[in-house]
């Protein structure tokens, strides 16, 4: 599903924020990135959804190469990975219903369709009496779950969290990570950047850690 | 396209509209002055070019004699002239008459003539043709079968200064072209930097429509509609202002002069549309570029 091969990638003239990077994740897999702040997490997320290009190496996603692809195709591409940002990027002027709705709009599906699957999805996430609100009126875990109802609403095979829990106190960093395991359970191949150790303690999942840009 | 593509974009460049309003308010005022340059431009060639045509159309002759004709041989030739399509006699000005009017014109120097021992100056008859019934071969083929009359020395027309006033005609057309020219740039400028605003007031918005996956298209359709909007509007406004412009002038001409002959005619319905047309494209270029310049940031 995600292929990285020797992936390197610099900002300027500083130091690398990504060395030699080498990364496979399969279809289905629930895998953590860790590693301390400042580490290339959000970096190499960012690589994946072609939000950065790399310096040198290779990136496939779902068998596509990102050096080469054309703006279209990665335009489509990104409609079946779905993000869930660490400062959520939702659009403040929008309301809830709004915010969500723009990720079935951009692929021109009918009003009515949208409405439905919106609402469903609203549902599904708790936030169903949320829908009319702006997100400034929203909690940070509210806001949250709006971002992740935004990244799940295509189906997408892919998803990406970055932080998904950094703002958020314990019993709501349970309940994200709950949905993320059920939307995992549906099928999605799932990925956490999280530098919380908190969160890892448990897990018997698969955890990759970068150090200084580097994986350990 | 889908229903949902049209709805969006529709919303969208209407929202950029209206959360910018402050700049698109100056950008359309400032537009508009710059259309309505134009526009006035337009018109007053138009006009030119609408009286010279009236004008031109009409063609003074001037018909010479060897000698003083005799009246019946005159009314002979005003016969037949009269009976050409567009013909009509002005008047007959007789050796003395021409001797007359060339006194009148020398004024305190009249006395030059004095010394002459007979009249020089040749009778004539002035006719006027009317291209429009005539057609444009006439003035060459009457003047050919005058002059084969033999009392008849020389047949001059008038095409002189019409093709002066032609020439000052093509000169006011590139006197067009490059202040046209230099004003469909300003337009231009007015609305990129218009656009690049709204842009710039939706960095973020846009940022995250990619990231969801959306087309540059899809990004940019919303930005070409207003930039299309903003200058149709330009565009009406300046027409509107043309448009009041000539009637008060229409009310004073006909109050102070009451110039019949000299109508003031508006732009006509092909020549709005072209205008509105115009600067509909205008606007779409503007954004085109300016997105042109976003997108490679
Ligand atoms: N857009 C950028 N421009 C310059 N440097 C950046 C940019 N994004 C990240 N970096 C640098 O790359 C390194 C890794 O950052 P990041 O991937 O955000 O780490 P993490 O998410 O693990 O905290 C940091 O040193 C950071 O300063
Ligand atoms: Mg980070």
């Amino acid at each position: 599903m995600i292929q990285l091969f020797h992936v390197y990638k610099s900002f300027g003239s500083k130091n690398p924020a990504l060395i030699d990077v080498s990364l496979t994740v399969k279809k289905g897999e629930f895998v953590f990135i860790t590693g301390p702040s400042g580490a290339g997490k959000t970096t190499l997320l960012k690589i994946i959804f072609c939000a950065e290009k790399v310096t040198s190496g290779q990136a496939l996603v779902n068998g596509r190469n990102l050096n080469r692809i054309k703006d279209r195709e990665l335009a489509f591409l990104r409609r079946r990975v779905g993000v869930v940002f660490q400062d959520f990027k939702l659009l403040p002027r929008r309301n809830v219903f709004e915010n969500v709705a723009l990720a079935l709009e951009i692929a021109g599906l009918p009003f009515s369709m949208i409405r439905k699957k919106v609402h469903q999805t609203l549902r599904y996430l708790g936030l169903a009496n949320k829908e009319g609100y702006y997100p400034p009126q929203l909690s940070g875990g509210e806001q949250q779950r709006v971002a992740v109802a935004r990244a799940i609403i295509n189906n997408p095979l892919i998803l990406l969290a970055d932080e998904p829990t950094g703002n958020l106190d314990p019993d709501l960093t349970m309940e994200i990570m709950a949905l993320l395991r059920q939307i995992h359970i549906r099928g999605t191949t799932v990925i956490v950047a999280t530098h919380s150790q908190e969160l890892l303690r448990d897990t018997r999942r698969r955890i990759v850690t970068l150090s200084k840009g580097r994986i350990v | 396209m889908s229903i949902t593509f049209l709805r969006y974009f529709a919303r969208q460049a209407m929202a950029n509209i209206f959360n910018n309003r402050l700049v698109h308010l100056i950008g359309v005022g400032t537009m508009a002055i710059a259309f309505l340059i134009f526009d006035a431009f337009v018109l007053i060639f138009l006009n030119l070019n609408y009286w010279t045509e009236e004008r031109g159309k009409l063609l003074t002759m001037s018909i010479y004699f060897k000698a003083e004709p005799e009246r019946i041989v005159l009314e002979d030739i005003k016969k037949e002239l009269l009976g050409f399509p567009g013909v009509t006699i002005k008047g007959f000005i007789s050796k003395d008459d021409a001797m007359e009017s060339l006194r009148r014109q020398l004024g305190d120097k009249a006395g030059l003539l004095d010394g002459l021992r007979e009249n020089p100056l040749p009778a004539s008859l002035e006719i006027v043709l009317s291209r429009d019934k005539s057609g444009d071969s006439t003035p060459y083929q009457l003047k050919r079968r005058l002059e084969g009359i033999d009392i008849v020395d020389e047949v001059q027309y008038s095409q002189e200064w019409i093709k002066r006033f032609e020439a000052f005609m093509e000169a006011i057309k590139i006197v067009g072209i490059v202040v046209g020219g230099l004003l469909f740039l300003a337009a231009l400028f007015i609305i990129i930097n218009t656009i690049k605003l709204t842009i710039y007031s939706r960095k973020d918005e846009i940022e995250i429509l990619k990231l969801v996956g959306a087309t540059n298209r899809f990004v940019k359709i919303p930005f070409l509609i207003e930039g299309s909007i903003q200058g149709f509007l330009g565009g009406s406004v300046a027409l509107l202002m043309l448009f009041l412009a000539y009637i008060v002038v229409m009310s004073r001409v006909d109050l102070r002069i009451g110039f019949a002959s000299l109508d003031i005619i508006f732009l006509p319905t092909h020549f709005i549309l072209f205008l509105l047309l115009m600067s509909i494209i205008i606007g779409f270029i503007g954004s085109t570029i300016s997105l042109g310049r976003f997108f490679r940031i």
